[in-house]
């Protein structure tokens, strides 16, 4: 009769999807600027610390490519949920405000020379992440002050709050010192560092309990695509699955900001993609971009530590560059199928 | 079977405006019920409110003797399916996706439709003729087949009662037909009670066993189409003559204009009668 997905298709294509992930994250941990031999990395560390130098390399990688997934996993997904939220193609998990209140919390953290860790973390990961969370509620706070039209007040109580932070961060910007001014500029392009594997740990556990928590709002979100009144008619209440979708999607997010700082495109470009080629369903929807968003960070992270030898690039540079031409090619072929693109 | 009851119904929008006041009505078990009067009179309201997306200010609401208030969001659902004014959704779902959407209020935690779920989704498909375009999504779709996907929709709710807003709105006249055929087989096969808002006395008359006419100021007209359709009751409610004419028990009615060709001629002939 009729298309329609059940549990056992989307496992095979997520478990798909799992195989494709854990191929990309297997190469791109073996590839770098120094060549190490895997007979060797998987001989052990020995006993005295950079005894088997292959080991500690290939270590530290997979901590990074390790990262690099988590990092694109939660942007993906935030993605997917913010556009349902807002009924918006063009929103992106920087949209509500949560990059400028990150930057504002990491500039704090650099200007102020704050030095002191906190679960493995630096402080600038940790004013970085208290600052997205906080400008997300002061967003939620702010958009639903006035009531009636929640989706339209968000968007513009984010754009808003965007706006008044940015030029703060422009003017502890403009007042910073050489040194800060170059790490502040370097954290706002986004990159993906080693991480201690503590708060790799953490933020793993936290982003993947994350996105399950957002899979169980997935068939809410199909329906509140419709519009609130459709969604209240079959059922849903539609504040209460947007104050979920909102929550989760923004933690998540503030978790991968306060990782790498801002790396763009990710969270706007992937959900697309997959829509266009899987369908607008956000029961497939969200963990296929989830594990496409991690594939294809960890691919662009690995060209960005490459593609110059030791010098590094920040990889927001090589997601938009990779990203746009590649969303380019799925837009020719698929477009026909895509009202909204007409 | 599920009844509606309304008792001393009021709502107004601002403190000193009256839209709705004191409107009494009930609607049987598989009772047609049409709600008609020109813009601005309340009947979307009216429908808002028997769909439990607003509250009475005063009076009541009863479906099967339960208050409204006492539904939670998903049980409503179950009780009542609603098809608004045409609209099209952000991203491309397709035919089937939207109308499996009505199984919602039933589905688990991680709502992934049953077997049983899509054998009422394809029952619908099949009722409502939608079937042809299952697969296309629902944005390639002309107003006539949208709408009837969303009866379709309503229809694979398996509620009781259907709530539909203006459902023939910029339909051709055979679309128009169509979408009352549907309602009146879903009415007569599956004893659905129906309360639609419509423009169209003329169908209304045609396809209801009971109409609400809205006045402005909180005047209504409640009963049999052929008791509460007239001439002059037309002429006062809407504000604008009509050409009534009778055909066996049904009568039908054509707003004249001030340029309407003709118009003095049935004017006179109207005078005569």
């Amino acid at each position: 009769m009729t298309e329609i997905l059940t549990a056992k298709k989307l496992a095979i294509k997520v478990i798909l999807c799992l195989m494709v992930l854990v191929i990309v994250m297997g190469l791109c941990t073996s590839v770098g600027t120094q060549n190490i031999s895997l007979k060797k990395v998987f001989t052990g560390p020995g006993d005295v610390p950079g005894a088997n130098i292959d080991y500690e390399i290939f270590v530290v990688r997979l901590r990074r490519v390790i990262l690099a997934a988590l990092v694109g996993a939660a942007l993906a997904s935030s993605g997917v949920v913010l556009q349902a939220i807002l009924r918006n193609p063009l929103a992106d998990p920087y949209i509500l405000g949560i990059s400028s209140g990150a930057g504002l919390g990491a500039i704090i953290a650099i200007l102020s020379g704050i030095s002191w860790t906190f679960w493995g973390g630096s402080a600038v990961t940790a004013f970085a992440f208290a600052g997205a969370l906080a400008t997300v509620w002061l967003v939620w706070f702010i958009g639903h002050f006035s009531g009636k039209s929640q989706v339209t007040n968000l968007l513009l109580a984010g754009v808003v709050v965007n706006a008044f932070f940015s030029a703060v961060i422009m003017f502890l910007t403009s007042i910073a010192k050489s040194e800060q001014l170059r790490w502040t500029v370097y954290w706002l392009m986004g990159s993906i560092g080693d991480k201690e594997p503590l708060v790799l740990w953490i933020s793993g556990v936290c982003i993947l309990a994350g996105i399950i928590c957002l899979f169980v709002v997935c068939y809410s979100l199909n329906v509140l695509t419709l519009g609130d009144e459709q969604a209240r008619g079959l059922g849903i209440n539609p504040t209460k699955t947007r104050l979920a979708a909102f929550g989760f999607a923004a933690f998540i997010t503030a978790i991968a900001v306060s990782l790498s700082g801002l790396i763009g495109f990710i969270g706007l470009i992937v959900p697309h993609g997959v829509r266009l080629v899987f369908g607008p369903d956000h029961r497939q929807l969200l963990p296929v971009s989830a594990i496409i968003g991690a594939a294809f960070l960890v691919a662009a992270d690995t060209l960005a530590r490459t593609i110059f030898g030791q010098e590094q690039l920040p990889v927001g540079v090589i997601t938009a560059i990779a990203g746009g031409p590649f969303f380019l090619i799925l837009l020719a072929k698929y477009s026909r199928k895509v009202g909204w693109l007409k | 079977m599920s009844s509606i009851n309304v008792k001393k119904l009021s709502f107004s929008y601002r403190p000193k405006e009256i839209l709705l006041k004191n409107i009494s009505f009930d609607v049987m078990p598989g009772a047609f019920l049409s709600i008609v009067g020109p813009n601005g009179a309340g009947k979307t309201t009216l429908l808002n409110l028997l769909c439990g997306l607003l509250r009475p200010q005063a009076g009541s609401i009863t479906i099967d003797a339960a208050l409204i208030e006492s539904y939670s969001t998903k049980k409503l659902a179950q009780k009542v399916a609603v098809v608004r004014q045409e609209f099209v959704p952000v991203f491309d779902f397709t035919v089937t996706e939207v109308i499996s959407m009505a199984r919602a209020p039933y589905l688990g935690t991680f709502g992934f439709e049953s077997k049983d779920d899509m054998k009422i989704v394809s029952e619908a498909l099949e009722l409502t003729e939608t079937i042809q375009y299952a697969r296309r999504p629902l944005a390639q779709l002309s107003g006539g087949e949208r709408q009837r996907v969303f009866i379709a929709r309503a229809l694979a709710a398996n509620s009781p009662i259907l709530l539909l807003d203006e459902p023939t709105n910029f339909l051709d006249l055979k679309h128009q037909v169509g979408i009352y055929d549907l309602l009146k087989v879903a009415q007569l096969e599956k004893g659905k009670t129906i309360v639609t808002v419509t423009h169209d006395i003329n169908l209304a008359a045609q396809y209801c066993d009971e109409t609400l006419l809205l006045g402005a100021g909180g005047d209504y007209q409640y009963g049999c189409p052929k008791d509460v359709f007239s001439f002059e009751q037309i002429e006062r409610v809407f504000g604008v003559s009509t050409f009534a004419g009778d055909v066996g028990e049904e009568k039908f009615f054509i707003p004249l204009g001030k340029f309407a060709k003709d118009r003095g001629q049935i004017k006179s002939k109207l005078d005569k009668d």
